[in-house]
């Protein structure tokens, strides 16, 4: 499956609560962490999101090229 | 192939006309929203704290009232003219109750704002829920008035539309999203009894000195007859959106049409027995009552679920139509790119969040925590600010081509709003939510109190303020690019096809469903009699207290009091 950009665009969005509502996660264990953490976090999601976007379009590309 | 406005001409500028008046209001609601989120978290005072409440109260009519329930309007008059297939019966009627309701918005939108400047002597500084003991000028409440009034035309209009469609088709099934007007208004009916009581036969005379005292218990406990079920109004037009068009955004069909039905009529009998969860603080009810309340809140949720588990099953069969596969991959196979379709989608999914929040407040006991907090707002920007916004500005996406005959200026423009919604919201209800746990309270340009610190659980207050005023800054930009597109929308040439505003037909048609759900009637009569039995005693109760306009001190805090004094009285 694809990720198109709208798609990418929409996980990035979601990548968002996810970052800030980890930290809260940790919390609950009690684990405090800085509000640094946060945007860690959300860089190492982003990271993943863009790995798996140009993943996607590269085997697409593949598709594209063995047809 | 034509679209709605050349089927129905003047039907499409009555919608017009509801829309923009919805448009106008979100767009200044929104620059208050922002400019009080900058101020009440320190970051930009562009006022004085004496004026807050004059912004609160603009802020939260315009848009938890003007806004959402002039979108309703507009909405509610297309659906039943497209799902009936015929113009409305009259077209005079239905421009009155549009006048009227518009002239009611102005008088009460005049009287908020005259507030900024106190040489006019008019004012209107009593909050989007306006009950005793604070007090407006006359013209807040006849805007008020006029406007409820003219919702009632509107209904009455859209019923006539039914009678009439109703004599050529004897037989045949009401058409869905007819019926869901037509449920959601005799909902309505039921639920502004309690508002237009208090303000017709309380808080008018009282603001026009005719008498001197109310009781503000009665007023506070009429005011939340309505109170809640207004969130139903406002989140009905969402659920028609999420049940008709959704589906077909997606790329497939709805799965339920007799799942549909049941959830509308659930929310015609449920709304209104529920208001008292408003007042679990009130000292004058007696905590039997608010159990009662408690209890019908919890079986609220049982269509809001229903709901959640269509909506998604829906969706998933739309995706798989589109050649999605697998357990979770077919959500990629969705068409995020349209705007129409990601927005509801993002609204829904914040509703859900919004839901999780709602048990908090519903529950009786851990209520008591987060009472009067800023998590409370956090709560209810998810649902009325998002769910309901969200999906009302999406929904316009593809909505409003059909009304012009004009194309969408900007699909990508329009898909970054949505998104910039959803981040923006995200980072202003989490931090709402955060610091109403801490303690910080709602309604107040100052936050803050003398030798005394909020403990956040974790992170800082400032970061929480921070996180609020960043959040509200999306928000509005998000506003700014929603209007702009609109606007630039108006001014495309019009071509033949807009968009495609055709809605297949339900997986699960109507032909499946009882009968029995189409007895209007006998759910009205159902609602009525829960209506009766939830607030009866309660009523009876305030009043005997304290009196109609309220001198007699002393209220029962159990409800054993409650049953002593009855006895009393009968003895
Ligand atoms: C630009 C986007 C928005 C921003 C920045 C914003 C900001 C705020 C803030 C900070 C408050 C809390 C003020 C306080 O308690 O002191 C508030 C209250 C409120 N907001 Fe919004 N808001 C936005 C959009 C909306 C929308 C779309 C709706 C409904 C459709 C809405 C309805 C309300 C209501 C009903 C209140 C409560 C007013 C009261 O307590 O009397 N807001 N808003
Ligand atoms: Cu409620």
């Amino acid at each position: 499956m694809r990720l198109t950009p709208a798609g990418a665009l929409v996980l990035v969005a979601f990548s968002v609560p996810v970052a800030i509502e980890l930290r809260t996660l940790f919390g609950i264990f009690g684990v405090a962490l800085p509000l640094a953490s946060v945007v860690v976090f959300e860089a190492v999601l982003l990271a993943a999101i863009a790995v798996a976007y140009v993943a996607s379009s590269d085997s697409d590309a593949d598709a594209a090229a063995k047809h | 192939m034509a679209t709605f406005v050349d089927r129905y001409p003047e039907e499409a500028s009555v919608v017009k006309a509801c829309l923009t008046v919805a448009f106008v209001s979100l767009g200044i609601g929104a620059f208050f929203g922002l400019v009080q989120a900058l101020h009440r978290t320190g970051v930009v005072r562009l006022f004085s704290s004496v004026d807050y409440y004059t912004v609160l109260t603009a802020h939260g009519v315009l848009l938890a009232l003007v806004f959402t329930i002039f979108f309703l309007l507009g909405l509610f008059t297309w659906a039943i003219t497209r799902s009936l297939e015929r113009p409305l019966p009259n077209i005079r009627l239905t421009w009155a109750w549009v006048g009227l309701a518009q002239a009611g918005t102005v008088a009460t939108a005049a009287a908020i704002l005259a507030g900024f400047v106190p040489d006019i002597g008019v004012s209107a500084d009593v909050l989007f829920t306006f009950y005793a003991p604070m007090k407006a000028h006359p013209l807040f409440y006849a805007g008020l008035a006029m406007f409820i009034v003219g919702t009632w035309l509107a209904g009455a209009d859209w019923f006539l539309a039914y009678r009439e469609w109703r004599k050529d088709n004897p037989d045949e099934r009401i058409p869905l999203q007819t019926f869901m007007v037509l449920t959601t208004m005799l909902m309505w009916y039921l639920a502004t009894i309690g508002v237009a009581v208090e303000v017709v036969v309380f808080l008018l005379p009282w603001s026009f000195g005719i008498v001197e005292t109310v009781n503000p218990l009665l007023t506070r406990t009429l005011f939340w007859f309505f109170g809640h079920p207004v969130v139903y109004f406002w989140l009905m037009p969402a659920y028609l959106m999420w049940y008709t068009i959704l589906p077909k955004l997606a790329g497939g069909r709805l799965f339920s049409d007799p799942l549909a039905r049941v959830v509308f009529v659930l929310f015609l009998l449920l709304s209104t027995p529920v208001g008292i969860h408003h007042q679990y603080l009130d000292p004058g009810i007696a905590e039997g009552f608010k159990f009662i309340a408690m209890t019908n809140t919890m079986f609220l949720l049982l269509p809001s679920l229903l709901t959640a588990f269509t909506v998604v099953a829906s969706m998933e069969h739309g995706a798989r139509q589109r050649g999605g596969e697998g357990r979770l991959r077919w959500l990629g196979a969705l068409p995020w790119r349209d705007p129409a379709f990601t927005g509801m989608a993002l609204a829904g999914l914040m509703f859900a969040a919004g839901g999780f929040s709602g048990m908090i407040n519903a529950g009786m006991n851990i209520n008591y925590l987060i009472h009067n907090t800023l998590w409370v707002p956090g709560h209810f920007h998810l649902t009325v600010g998002t769910a309901v916004a969200l999906t009302m500005m999406a929904g316009s996406y593809w909505l409003v081509p059909q009304l012009t005959g004009r194309k969408l200026y900007s699909r990508p423009i329009g898909l970054a709003q949505v998104v910039l919604w959803f981040v923006g919201m995200v980072f202003m209800s989490n931090a709402m939510h955060r610091a109403g746990l801490a303690g910080v309270p709602r309604r107040t340009a100052e936050p803050q109190y003398n030798s005394f610190d909020f403990t956040t659980t974790m992170g800082s207050i400032e970061e929480l303020q921070l996180q609020i005023a960043v959040g509200g800054t999306l928000l509005f930009v998000s506003v700014v690019l929603f209007s702009f597109n609109m606007l630039a929308s108006a001014i495309e040439d019009p071509v033949e096809t807009p968009v495609d505003d055709r809605l297949p037909a339900p997986l699960s048609g109507a032909d499946g469903s009882p009968r029995v759900l189409d007895n209007l009637r006998l759910w009205t009569a159902i609602a009525v009699v829960l209506v009766v039995l939830a607030y009866t005693l309660p009523l009876a109760s305030i009043v005997q207290d304290a009196g109609l306009f309220g001198n007699v001190p002393g209220v029962p805090m159990l409800i054993g009091n409650f049953v002593e004094s009855l006895a009393g009285v009968i003895a």
